[in-house]
């Protein structure tokens, strides 16, 4: 089959060279442009025509779908996608750096283009977060920072951009969107214009809910819970859209995940040997997919209620707790997408670090669509105060049975680790480190399933600690160390490990110095999202709010040296961390076409084995040698 | 390079016709479980009695029929493209476009039946608002694939997995408004 000679083609160098010239960035701009554009345009006939203002709740409704429309359509969807499918020329090539700045069919443009723009979302709600901690430095609303309405509409875009444009794609997209074909063997993912499209969709969404207080902005937090949602300012409308705009990016994403795995897989990949970072995305995806629905209903009879004037959850008709029903329906199952793809790469580092096969891999793949069975049927673990005492039980219990697939998955990581010599990279202590705050997020999470302690925690900052440590602690702690272990792929440049240990002690102190007494002042009787609070708790917020600070502030050093070392970090040798999986196999950074054309990987052996001798897991032979898939 | 291309089963869009139209299967999987949910919500916010007496069911009975139509014409739409007719089958689709558009016109009208603000009017119209958004963007790309054919055959031919989806996507509209009908207007 293989000679030697094709073995060391596979890296061969199939890089198209084009330097960036500043005209590139024009659809950007004109997809900037056209959105306002479209927003205003739409806006203003529609309040002419229905004799309303600006910031009536029609008009911001089709302002924001005008919008959309325009800022998609100035992203080159046209030249890219639309034209040519409606039989017109067919679409332009772009292989250089132009394909980072329009609208391209790429993964890996696609990816990088997330990768990017979560960190603009993470900057600007870290902003929020910052502002909601200035508040708190007093018991008293403090009326020279802001209004306690201001307060409100703080928590709610921080909340709602952190969820939605952050933890929800940091991983999935950012490094997953980018592995995806390359773990599998194949150049692109099944539907890569659905997947270049999911990016273009972020931004407008994560712009309209930041500007939603110049519209009255909107005081239900992320929730949207009615009647609230439609009595507390037309801000409501762009959470609304917005939500369900990033929601429609994300499940555009699930089905590539799940198309591309069972369908595209290269030659010799069964199942049993793919990488287990696409099992934890493949989890996700599928708790997108079928999970996204009702909630995604849930949001637009909301609307609905504000906008056409039905009663689905308002007036004397009305059930609002059909809303919860509707709304934690997908969004309890949300948590496992952001921290199933997380789990997974923990898994995928810590085997290659330690150079260990995955413990009870089988078992770690049973635990990540275990937690996929029992997801959907938890959701009123976050409202037993608002319902009947006979739902108390069964959703208690089917909440704590979580711990147990979760349980395979801790196991799966400790008994890689155990008894191997890890080598102790930046990522890697991301990684340990992210374990150990989820153990404290999780096991808060068994607190808060109870229902005697619920009752008493529910709507305190116990609970905002349990999922800061599940969200900040081990999702974000995790996509550091995804960015730092997948930098040299990515970029063909090594991140400055020194920094980046630095950076990651600075960030677990700081982090469970901010964090950790949320659980005291829960205890000690401090409501979530209320303005105000008893005085005598100020010396522990005043703690918190300036370990904060500092937590936020050390985020520049990670910038930095993800800026520094992408510019002149030092040159990566061919695979740093002697990974196995498929993705080290070819090219970094990764040029356009991945692998050269005519030839194709053959995965011959599991990825995961380090034993002495064991064979490589990848052979290169030509295109359409084998049989066919 | 010069075989570099952006068209699909080039190499930078390497799925196979097998791999896009098994894909499409979750995209659509994903629309019908929304509808159903909209099925479901007939019954948890439209009260539990029968569909009030305002409802125009002679309308729905015509568009019932429409959609019937369709369903056959999709059908024999898709005989042709497995006999690798692909002409035959772009003339079909000049048709197809028709349902989507008569239904349009029909759930517009429907809305002007009962009052919104009443459970089961909210529900009805809320649903139709889907119905005719998805509609709208499926007559579209029903109209792209009829102009594909007839002003790109060569590479109609090499993506013949669109006209599948497609046509797949409108059969599932088609039985999920038979759904709708049971649910809404017979129930
Ligand atoms: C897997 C990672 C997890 C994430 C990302 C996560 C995230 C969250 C979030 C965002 C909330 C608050 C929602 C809100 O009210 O705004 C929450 C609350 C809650 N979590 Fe978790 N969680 C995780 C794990 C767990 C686990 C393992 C359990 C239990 C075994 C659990 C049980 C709960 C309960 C019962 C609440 C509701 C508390 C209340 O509002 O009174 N969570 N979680
Ligand atoms: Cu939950």
């Amino acid at each position: 089959m293989a000679t030697a000679e094709l073995q060391a083609q596979g890296r061969g160098d199939v890089a198209e060279k084009s330097s960036f010239h500043i005209g590139m960035v024009f659809p950007m701009v004109r997809a900037t442009l056209w959105g306002f554009i479209g927003y205003y345009a739409a806006a203003w006939i529609t309040a002419a025509i229905m004799g309303q203002v600006l910031f009536d709740p029609a008009p911001v409704l089709f302002g924001y779908l005008g919008g959309l429309t325009g800022w998609v359509m100035g992203s080159g969807i046209w030249e890219g996608w639309i034209r040519r499918g409606f039989g017109g020329a067919e679409a332009p090539v772009l292989t250089g750096v132009d394909r980072y700045f329009r609208f391209s069919p790429d993964s890996k443009a696609t990816a990088t283009r997330y990768v990017v723009f979560n960190i603009i979302s993470f900057f600007f709600a870290g902003m929020a977060a910052m502002a909601i901690r200035v508040e708190l430095l007093t018991p008293d609303s403090t009326s020279w920072w802001m209004s306690e309405i201001h307060y409100n509409m703080t928590f709610g875009i921080h909340g709602l951009m952190m969820l939605l444009s952050v933890v929800s794609s940091v991983i999935v997209a950012g490094a997953g969107y980018y592995l995806l074909p390359l773990m599998l063997g194949v150049r692109n993912v099944v539907f890569p214009k659905l997947l270049g499209l999911s990016w273009w969709l972020v931004p407008p969404a994560v712009v309209a809910t930041f500007m939603s207080p110049l519209v009255g902005g909107f005081q239900t937090g992320w929730w949207g819970y009615p009647p609230l949602a439609q009595n507390s300012g037309t801000g409501i409308i762009l959470y609304g859209l917005a939500a369900a705009t990033l929601l429609t990016s994300s499940v555009l994403g699930a089905i590539n995940i799940i198309g591309t795995m069972v369908y595209m897989r290269a030659r010799g990949m069964s199942l049993g040997r793919v990488p287990i970072f696409i099992w934890g995305l493949c989890a996700a995806a599928i708790l997108l997919t079928i999970y996204a629905p009702a909630t995604y209903t849930g949001v637009m009879m909301d609307m609905s209620d504000l906008v056409l004037g039905t009663h689905f959850y308002t007036g004397a008709t009305g059930h609002p707790v059909g809303y919860m029903d509707q709304f934690w329906w997908l969004f309890h199952p949300e948590v496992y997408v952001f921290v199933l793809p997380a789990f997974a790469v923990w898994l995928e580092i810590l085997s290659a670090a330690s150079s260990r096969p995955l413990f009870g891999r089988n078992w770690a793949i049973a635990g990540l669509l275990g937690v996929v069975l029992v997801a959907a049927f938890v959701g009123v673990h976050h409202y037993f105060t608002a319902v009947s005492p006979a739902r108390f039980p069964i959703f208690m219990t089917l909440t704590e049975t979580v711990s147990v697939p979760t349980g395979f998955v801790y196991l799966s990581a400790l008994g890689t680790m155990w008894g191997g010599r890890l080598r102790i990279n930046a990522a890697v202590l991301l990684v340990l480190m992210g374990m150990i705050n989820f153990l404290v997020g999780g096991l808060t999470g068994i607190f808060n399933a109870d229902v005697p302690a619920d009752l008493q925690l529910h709507n305190t900052y116990w609970v905002v600690g349990h999922f800061h440590y599940t969200m900040l602690g081990t999702v974000i702690f995790t996509w550091l160390a995804a960015l730092y272990w997948w930098f040299p792929k990515v970029t063909g440049r090594m991140i400055n490990e020194f920094w980046g240990k630095f950076h990651a002690w600075w960030f677990f102190i700081f982090f469970n110095c901010t964090f950790f007494p949320f659980f005291i002042m829960g205890i000690e009787g401090m409501n979530r999202r209320v303005a105000v609070y008893m005085p005598y708790l100020q010396p522990i917020n005043d703690f918190s709010s300036i370990s904060s600070f500092l937590l936020g502030a050390g985020f520049l050093i990670p910038l930095a040296n993800l800026f520094f070392s992408w510019r002149n970090g030092k040159k990566a040798p061919e695979n740093p961390w002697r990974a196995k999986t498929l993705e080290w196999h070819t090219a970094s950074p990764t040029p356009y076409k991945v692998f050269p054309e005519g030839m194709e990987p053959v995965v011959v052996h599991r990825f995961d084995d380090y034993s002495e001798g064991s064979p490589d897991p990848v052979a290169w032979d030509k295109t359409g040698a084998g049989e066919s898939r | 390079m010069a075989t570099q291309s952006n068209e699909y089963s080039s190499l930078m869009d390497p799925a196979s016709e097998r791999a896009k139209r098994g894909a499409f299967v979750f995209f659509m999987l994903f629309n019908f479980i929304l509808f159903a949910a909209f099925l479901m919500e007939r019954w948890m916010y439209g009260g539990y009695g029968h569909a009030p007496a305002a409802l125009n069911t002679g309308l729905g009975a015509g568009m019932l029929v429409i959609v019937l139509l369709s369903i056959v014409l999709t059908v024999m739409t898709r005989k042709r493209l497995d006999a690798g007719d692909d002409t035959g089958a772009t003339g079909n689709l000049a048709l197809l476009m028709l349902a989507p558009i008569l239904l349009i016109v029909g759930t517009v009208y429907s809305w002007t039946e009962l009052p919104i603000g009443s459970p089961f009017g909210g529900v009805f119209d809320l649903n139709g608002i889907w119905f005719v958004l998805q509609f709208a963007l499926t007559a579209l790309a029903i109209l792209a694939s009829f102009l594909k054919g007839k002003r790109a055959p060569e590479r109609a031919k090499r993506e013949r997995w669109v006209v599948y989806n497609v046509t797949s996507y409108w059969l599932m509209l088609a039985v999920l408004w038979v759904g709708f009908f049971l649910d809404y207007y017979v129930a």
